[in-house]
């Protein structure tokens, strides 16, 4: 049954582009409503569009003649026995027309409202729902007059070959983006193709517990299951999870809010070495730092120094391993330069330059405490073991700016190299990033983690690494980095935002209904979609992270000797509390460290004898003897001071 | 202007094209003489205020009409008018106003026996209804204009009777019929309980002397005694005049109804409770409607709905007697 009219004037005339259609006052139709219309001449001609503007009036010459009517008084215009006749009048923006040659204006026909099928068909999601290998996913239900039809984004322009990113704004709280994330993280997996290989996820958490609950059943009422249903995808937790997460500066300590007993032991530590750090050395030291010659030291560190057997020189040979074997082979160096009075240059590097060098690697350990250890022990993520549909939780949120751009750098870097060489584990990775106004501004200063994220937006789709990112504030945003996102997605916006350049190609009404987006409502734009479309999705089926934190409260810091043990036995589960402890008394902190980091990098069979064997004999202090004073030889007796 | 066919077989036939649209062809004109009129409230025309509270009927039904005629061509000096009629009844319920019934008629007038006979015959075989104008109309082409006027007339007399008395014979107990225009030539409509002729135009004059300056000087809120008109139309009804809107300052006419109901005591009883119910009537304005001061808001909406479904080759152009391009 129809539900409007196209009408055409000469002052807004119906164009291939757009067209103007009436409706009853009591409508379903509303912003965002697709909606077909039927040429009443032929057939075979079928226009799709989706309402951009509304407009009522009424028969009203002039406000002022309602005043006269209504003798100035407001309450008497409502007792008029008659209501003025008005009109819906809307304004759509054309999807598609059938047939696509020759584009001609849209007819002067009736409108329908769309159906399953219009809307499949509107969207130009026949072309990858149908045929042998379709490579839809689904996203959302666009709703409109009591019709639910599922939108799919095509995964060769979610995920690449041949567009891929997909970027998501809207105001923290109400935009659901990190929801709205999780459940398309769970349609991927479901639903990514098998025909384009295996698919896994890296999620960085850069705030609270948003993503620390991934594994478990979040609360889901009657509608969202039956969305899901609707959408064709299982509301159930992700069944492969790994939690990375550094160590406190205490270095036994996980700094994650993942602490509770029961979910503490999922948690790895993500813990880097020298060789880590010495990577990406200028993630860690500003430009001020580093000029060409530190720079070219640094490289001559890394090329001819770390991790391998090194002559100083100076008669002394080291196996640079760690940040303490570094500092060894420093203060080598610049004694054997001192000593030998040859000049101020050590192997065409000037002291001064070594000192430098010296003293900004050396503040990396203390600066990175947690994250960088100065004694080689390295937890990291399962490089080129990624399991199929594992979604890898890296928790940065309470790591301080330094060590959250070392982990991006390196966790991205790493991520392109294997995907380059094809040796990761799966073909597709997608990197969820949050707060990209703090981490790819686009007026802020040039970082590492930036040129990381520009360079996943412009090269990740030839290597299967799509960058979902968030913000709050797309304007805001490295041009490139929005520009490369094939898929945008808006959630309620900002108006301030809504009146930034980006946003003109939005009509007003679009603008306002996103300003009052309700939760669980987006605008999406996909390379398929000729106009923005308004989708409703399900809750995401994990736990939220305000409620995973009430559920799974923190747990304390534990003391020093209680979190060693939590450690040990979280590798060998038959060792004794009691017999770890008397191990570790008294001992010297970064001796135990060291110990449990040796265990945890070798994982040998007997843990208990080789944690032992790593901590070494107990040496006990030598006793300082008391000295006598010696008398001077000839005091001066005169001496007036 | 749009090609009609039959139009266009008598042109074919050897009728010159043409496209004038008289200035009487919109609406509908009323005798202005002096009729008279019988008391049947008091002894004097009496001015009195509407005090006491308006009707409120559950449903109103609004019934008016409209008429288009034009000049579309000429067989020698004979004109050849196509016209139109239609009327409507928009039922009020709620504050809104649908459409309930309509009728229309599309004619061509013209003195048939003036016609060469090509154009005749081509016109009697187009199937359009024909009416005829007597020979007595032939000559200088306004007399046949006039004639024709009033057949327009007479046609959209009928087209309002055939859309009224029908929904008259079967109105709920609740429910008023207003009518835009008299009720006395219908006897069906006259004689009704809950039918209300609303006469916006004065052409016909009741009284003189004070009597004449007491009902045209009314001051707003107040009516005339309920009198009853001499030789208007062919059925008896009562009438009154009802100041809708002040008068000072515009023109003696301005917000001034004549209201007619059926010739009943009750009618009289009524009067104050319809004038103040048609006081409340003006409220939409029905602007931008020049007439707004005595054209009721959902008369002015029955009459865009008719206006909205006629031909609009018969709406007088603006630019048609400019003399026509080459294309």
């Amino acid at each position: 049954m129809s539900v409007g009219r196209v009408v055409a004037t000469e002052l807004k005339p119906a164009t291939p582009h757009q067209f103007h259609f009436w409706t009853a006052r009591d409508t379903s139709i509303g912003i965002g409503s697709i909606v077909r219309v039927e040429d009443p001449a032929d057939a075979a001609r079928v226009v799709f569009g989706v309402v951009t503007d509304a407009f009522a009036y009424s028969d009203l010459a002039t406000p002022l003649h309602d005043v006269v009517s209504a003798d100035g008084d407001p309450d008497r215009a409502s007792t008029a026995p008659t209501i003025r006749q008005e009109i819906r009048l809307w304004t759509a923006a054309v999807l598609r027309q059938f047939p696509e040659d020759p584009l001609q204006p849209v007819p002067l026909g009736r409108v329908l409202v769309a159906s399953d099928a219009d809307v499949a068909s509107a969207l130009r999601m026949d072309a990858y729902l149908t045929g042998a290998e379709p490579t839809g996913i689904p996203v959302g239900l666009y709703t409109s007059g009591g019709l639910e039809a599922p939108v799919y984004l095509d995964s060769d322009f979610l995920l690449g070959p041949e567009a891929a990113h997909l970027n998501i704004s809207g105001i923290s709280g109400l935009a659901t983006k990190t929801s709205a994330v999780e459940f398309l993280i769970s349609s991927i997996f479901q639903h990514f193709p098998t025909h384009r290989g295996r698919v896994a996820a890296v999620c960085f958490n850069v705030k609270g517990p948003d993503l620390c609950f991934l594994d478990r059943p979040g609360e889901l009422q009657e509608e969202d299951r039956r969305r899901y249903e609707r959408l064709g995808v299982r509301p159930e937790p992700f069944k492969r999870v790994r939690y990375y997460a550094p160590f406190k500066p205490d270095g036994v300590n996980l700094n994650t809010l993942r602490t509770h007993p029961d979910l503490v032991g999922d948690v790895e530590p993500l813990v880097w070495g020298l060789r880590e750090a010495l990577d990406f050395a200028e993630v860690l030291l500003n430009k001020d730092d580093i000029d060409a010659k530190a720079d070219a030291f640094i490289d001559f560190l890394k090329d001819r120094v770390v991790g391998q057997p090194f002559d100083d020189g100076f008669g002394n040979q080291h196996q640079v391993e760690t940040f303490a074997d570094l500092d060894a082979l420093f203060r080598a160096i610049l004694r054997g330069v001192e000593d030998s009075g040859r000049g101020d240059m050590w192997r065409t590097h000037h002291v001064a330059t070594i000192r430098k060098v010296r003293n900004r690697l050396s503040n990396i350990s203390t600066r990175c405490k947690g994250l960088v250890t100065d004694d080689g022990a390295v937890g990291d993520l399962p490089w080129g073991a990624f399991e199929d549909r594992g979604v890898y939780v890296i928790d940065v949120a309470n790591v301080d700016p330094l060590g959250q751009d070392l982990v991006f750098a390196r966790v991205v870097s790493k991520l392109r190299e294997r995907l380059e060489h094809r040796n990761l584990g799966v073909d597709v990775v997608v990197v969820f990033v949050d707060e990209l106004n703090k981490y790819a501004s686009g007026d802020g200063p040039e970082t590492h983690v930036k040129r990381m994220l520009l360079d996943i937006s412009e090269r990740g789709r030839y290597l299967g690494l799509a960058l979902f990112g968030a913000e709050q504030f797309r304007s805001q945003v490295h041009r490139r980095v929005v520009g490369n996102a094939g898929t945008q997605v808006f959630g309620r916006m900002d108006a301030d935002e809504l009146a930034t350049p980006g946003y003109q190609v939005l009509s007003p009404a679009t603008k306002i209904k996103l300003a009052t987006l309700p939760i669980g409502e987006l605008m999406i734009r996909h390379p398929h979609f000729t106009q923005p479309i308004f989708v409703r999705f399900p809750r995401p089926a994990v736990m939220r992270g305000r409620d995973g934190v009430e559920q799974f409260p923190p747990g304390e810091d534990l003391p020093f000797e209680d979190a060693i043990v939590r450690q040990l036995m979280k590798i060998d589960r038959r060792l004794k509390p009691n017999v770890l402890k008397d191990l570790v008394a008294s001992r010297e902190q970064e001796d135990v460290r060291r110990a449990l980091a040796a265990v945890r990098r070798t994982r040998p069979d007997d843990v208990l004898a080789f944690f032992r064997s790593a901590l070494g004999s107990k040496v006990a202090a030598d006793v300082p003897r008391e000295r006598r004073a010696v008398p001077p030889l000839s005091p001066i007796s005169e001496e007036p001071y | 202007m749009a090609r009609l066919a039959w139009l266009d077989a008598a042109l074919a036939a050897g009728a010159v094209p043409a496209s004038y649209v008289p200035d009487a062809s919109g609406g509908r004109s009323e005798a202005e003489e002096l009729t008279g009129a019988d008391l049947v409230e008091g002894s004097e025309l009496a001015v009195r205020p509407l005090g006491t509270e308006p009707l409120v009927p559950s449903a109103v039904t609004f019934i008016d009409g409209i008429q288009r005629w034009a000049v579309v061509g000429y067989d020698g000096v004979v004109p050849i008018i196509s016209a139109y009629v239609a009327a409507a009844a928009r039922r009020r319920k709620g504050g809104r106003l649908q459409t309930v019934a309509e009728r229309s008629r599309r004619v061509v007038i013209t003195a048939v026996d003036g016609l060469s006979d090509n154009v005749r015959d081509a016109l009697q075989r187009s199937g359009e209804e024909l009416i005829t104008l007597k020979d007595e109309v032939l000559g200088q082409p306004g007399r046949a204009l006039t004639a024709a006027g009033i057949q327009v007339e007479r046609l959209r007399d009928a087209v309002e009777r055939a859309v009224a008395e029908p929904l008259a014979e079967r109105l709920p107990a609740d429910e008023w019929l207003v009518i835009d225009g008299i009720l006395s030539n219908s006897a069906v409509l006259a004689r009704h309980a809950r039918t209300l002729g609303v006469i916006k135009s004065h052409g016909a004059q009741y009284f003189s002397g004070d009597d004449l300056k007491r009902a045209l000087t009314l001051p707003q809120g107040h009516r005339t005694s309920v009198f009853q008109p001499h030789r208007h139309g062919s059925q008896a009804v009562y009438s009154w005049y009802v100041r809708i809107w002040p008068w000072e300052g515009h023109d003696l006419l301005y917000g001034l109804l004549r209201l007619e109901a059926r010739a009943h005591r009750d009618s009289i009883g009524l009067a104050d409770a319809l004038g103040s119910w048609l006081l409340n009537e003006r409220k939409p304005l029905s602007t931008p409607d020049a007439r707004f001061d005595r054209l009721l808001y959902p008369i002015h909406d029955v009459e865009t709905y008719l206006r909205s479904r006629a031909p609009q080759y018969l709406v007088a152009d603006p630019g048609s007697r400019l003399p026509r391009t080459g294309t």
